[in-house]
């Protein structure tokens, strides 16, 4: 392995964040608040540490796998910890704690908050919270790699280590084709999301920061009482729109634009993601109608809206599910677990291998009744080999421990049960809001320190998909 | 890049980065020191000359009551010079109006301090009002309770912004604080990321060449040196193998002369 080939790498990332930074700045300046001094600074550090390694390290044709999944992984740490700078440095509510906490919340789409008043920040950092979500949501390196040509073979092995590879298997494009259709979508719905909501009345700075939000599934608001605040019907259906569009692997959707919009409903696991949104959202209608909402409109809508948020594992609220009915709640948790599918921003077990995982389970009840029968697991009229099945059973195992342990050390900080098991699946899954304290229109701010760097660990570990990380922590054994 | 460049370039970045942190540092807490200028002159001002105004107030409403009970010498002896103190400490808070608001509190209390003043200005002794206590409770005593509250409204607003700058004072020492702490820790990783790159592009490059020197001069190993930038470096080690493939040139060609001298002998 070369670290300075590494180094080179990781500077590229650092000199992007400092570009959002900078534009933060701007924004501070522009609106003349207190984070610019903090926003220039962090920006100044930022982009002299990125651009050193790019002054003394000359481009590198070629990296290894090794190598670039150390950049990979470093460059997600390195993001998080740059991200705290403009935090610290501007005070109030962030403790270093609570500041990594945002950080890592905000890049890896997480959007659980420790802040009790986010009207408090100022716009340029309200605007480089949201970029944190931005940044993070396509993933920091596929999208440097994808601006920056120049690292021609390069890109390949970044790729691979960047996406989850469940959503490698179904990519059918070459690497570059596939950079330029993240791209593309990415962009293209960001920018299709902030006109649509600017139409719908809010104003430019909040069309751009939710959309900032809902593309990257993060869930980071503007406002303490997140869409709720806005009370505008037509921007929630466009957010909820949006939400589901992010959900769907985002080749799958290319295709769509590009082809036929119907070649999504070929994909078994978007029938089956859209399909148990679906039910979910007529389940919890049917469960809120009366107990909470005497009119069935409100009961969809802010039944649709939530559940999108937690399925999509975007984290908006429309309304405070925590206290809606226990079936409703056990619906959504169902649905924080899951989330959307692989090859899309979201986070969580994903559809995908809830759908093998049923699947396998079909045909282990087949080979019970037919010992002796030829059965194989097909995914969109595809066989998925056995190792997949093991590892996307094994995954969701390991993923399910995870959020137990983490629940449990919770509790032992004197977290109720509600909030701990909400919270810790809420941010495995990269959803952000849970139940009880953490609920959607609740904040973390009540967990205690080292709860915060529990969950802090839990959004990296589901952002990485639990293995990059383990890979990472075990780099010096690998072979 | 030359590494010239690529060093100096290393010393202006740490520089930089200290510069803007240390920067942010002195203006954090250079407003610290405006803050607590800012403290004294605005707020704490105007709570003394509130002080001073219910100071007045009492003293007043003794000589007041002096006057009523008949000693009228010292009673409006007592009351003048309440009414001197007052005014002065009027006459701080109206020129030192910095509160948003603030200037309706001022004007409520000019406006009830003139009804109260009103009262007691005009001549007491030898009036129906000598003696009369309820005249005193009744009229008195109200307009006097009026004033009071007036300036202790004033007071409140005044601690209310106290209250708020001392808490900005505590977010402004915390940001003064932190570039330091963020400069302190950047220029530590810096430097260990900078000490990296000069010992593998510099010192690692220079114990090569020297290492290839020795091996060709001991053993006359081929002088294979590898260096991956185009730098002062990369011409040291182009010119050293120049130099040693002359050497090893001219160095055969002795021993071709030599080996055809034998022959001939």
């Amino acid at each position: 392995m070369r670290p300075h080939i590494i180094l080179r790498y990781i500077g590229v990332v650092l000199v992007f964040n400092a570009v959002f930074l900078t534009i933060s700045a701007v924004i501070s300046a522009v609106n003349r608040d207190s984070s610019f001094l903090p926003l220039f600074c962090s920006s100044v550090i930022t982009l002299l540490f990125g651009a050193f390694p790019l002054i003394f390290v000359p481009p590198a044709r070629q990296i290894t796998n090794k190598e670039g999944f150390m950049i990979v992984m470093s460059s997600w740490l390195l993001s998080c910890l740059v991200g705290v700078i403009p935090y610290v440095l501007w005070g109030g509510e962030f403790s270093f704690a609570n500041a990594w906490f945002e950080s890592v919340s905000g890049f890896t789409t997480t959007g659980a908050t420790i802040l009790n008043d986010v009207e408090a920040l100022p716009k340029g950092l309200l605007f480089w919270r949201a970029s944190t979500h931005w940044i993070g949501g396509i993933g920091i390196v596929v999208f440097m790699l994808s601006v920056l040509p120049a690292m021609g073979s390069a890109r390949m092995v970044l790729y691979r280590n960047e996406m989850s590879s469940l959503a490698m298997d179904n990519f059918r494009h070459s690497t570059a084709k596939t950079l330029q259709i993240l791209l593309v979508v990415y962009v293209g719905l960001t920018v299709l999301e902030t006109v649509l909501l600017t139409l719908c009345g809010m104003t430019l700075f909040d069309a751009l920061t939710h959309s900032f939000a809902t593309i990257a599934t993060g869930g980071f608001s503007t406002k303490n009482l997140s869409v709720a605040a806005f009370d505008n019907l037509a921007a929630e259906i466009i957010i909820m729109i949006f939400m589901i569009l992010s959900g769907i692997h985002f080749g799958l959707l290319f295709n769509a634009i590009t082809e036929s919009p119907l070649d999504l409903w070929k994909s078994s696991v978007v029938k089956y993601y859209l399909l148990s949104m679906g039910i979910g959202i007529a389940a919890v209608t049917v469960n809120i109608h009366g107990s909470v909402f005497p009119a069935w409109g409100a009961a969809l809508r802010y039944a649709s809206f939530q559940l999108l948020s937690v399925g999509t594992s975007t984290g908006f609220a429309t309304a405070d599910s925590a206290i809606w009915p226990p079936f409703a709640q056990m619906v959504m948790i169902f649905f924080i677990l899951q989330c959307s599918c692989a090859g899309s921003t979201s986070g969580g077990i994903k559809a995908d291998r809830v759908v093998i995982f049923w699947k396998s389970v079909i045909k282990r009840i087949k080979k019970i009744q037919h010992p002796s029968a030829v059965v194989a697991v097909k995914v969109n009229n595809e066989i998925v080999h056995d190792d997949v099945i093991e590892m996307s059973v094994l995954y969701i195992a390991l993923y399910i421990t995870i959020v137990f342990i983490a629940s449990v050390l919770l509790t032992a900080m004197g977290v109720d049960s509600l909030s701990a098991f909400s919270g810790s699946a809420a941010t495995m899954g990269n959803v952000g809001p849970g139940f009880g304290t953490v609920s959607s229109l609740g904040n973390f701010s009540r967990i205690p320190d080292p709860g915060k760097w529990i969950l802090s660990a839990n959004m990296l570990l589901g952002r990485v998909e639990i293995f990059g990380l383990i890979l990472l922590l075990t780099a010096r054994s690998w072979k | 890049m030359s590494l010239r460049l690529k060093i100096l370039s290393g010393f202006l970045i740490l520089t930089t980065m200290l510069f803007v942190a240390g920067g942010m540092s002195i203006y954090e807490l250079a407003s610290v020191g405006t803050s607590v200028q800012k403290l004294l002159d605005d707020n704490y001002k105007s709570i003394n000359a509130a002080k001073m105004m219910i100071e007045a107030l009492e003293r007043e409403d003794s000589g007041v009551l002096l006057i009523l009970s008949g000693k009228w010498e010292e009673g409006r002896s007592a009351v003048t010079a309440g009414d001197s103190l007052f005014q002065k400490g009027f006459d701080i808070a109206r020129y030192n109006v910095t509160i948003p608001g603030e200037h309706n509190y001022v004007n409520a209390i000019e406006k009830k301090y003139k009804s109260y003043k009103n009262l007691w200005a005009g001549p007491i002794a030898d009036t129906k009002n000598e003696d009369n206590l309820n005249w005193y409770f009744q009229e008195i005593r109200n307009a006097f309770h009026e004033v009071k509250s007036s300036v202790g409204e004033l007071t409140a607003l005044n601690d209310r912004a106290m209250y708020q700058t001392a808490s900005m004072l505590k977010n402004k020492a915390h940001r003064a604080i932190m570039p330091g702490i963020i400069a302190i820790l950047s220029a530590f990783v810096f430097t260990a990321v900078f000490n990296f790159f000069i010992h593998y592009y510099v010192v690692s490059p220079i114990i090569e060449i020297t290492r290839g020197i020795r091996l060709f001069t001991a053993i006359r190993k081929p002088f294979d040196v590898k260096i991956e930038t185009k730098d002062e470096l990369f011409h040291l080690m182009s010119s050293v193998q120049e130099l040693l493939a002359q050497s090893q040139n001219s160095r055969e060609c002795q021993n071709e002369i030599l080996a055809g001298d034998e022959t001939k002998k």
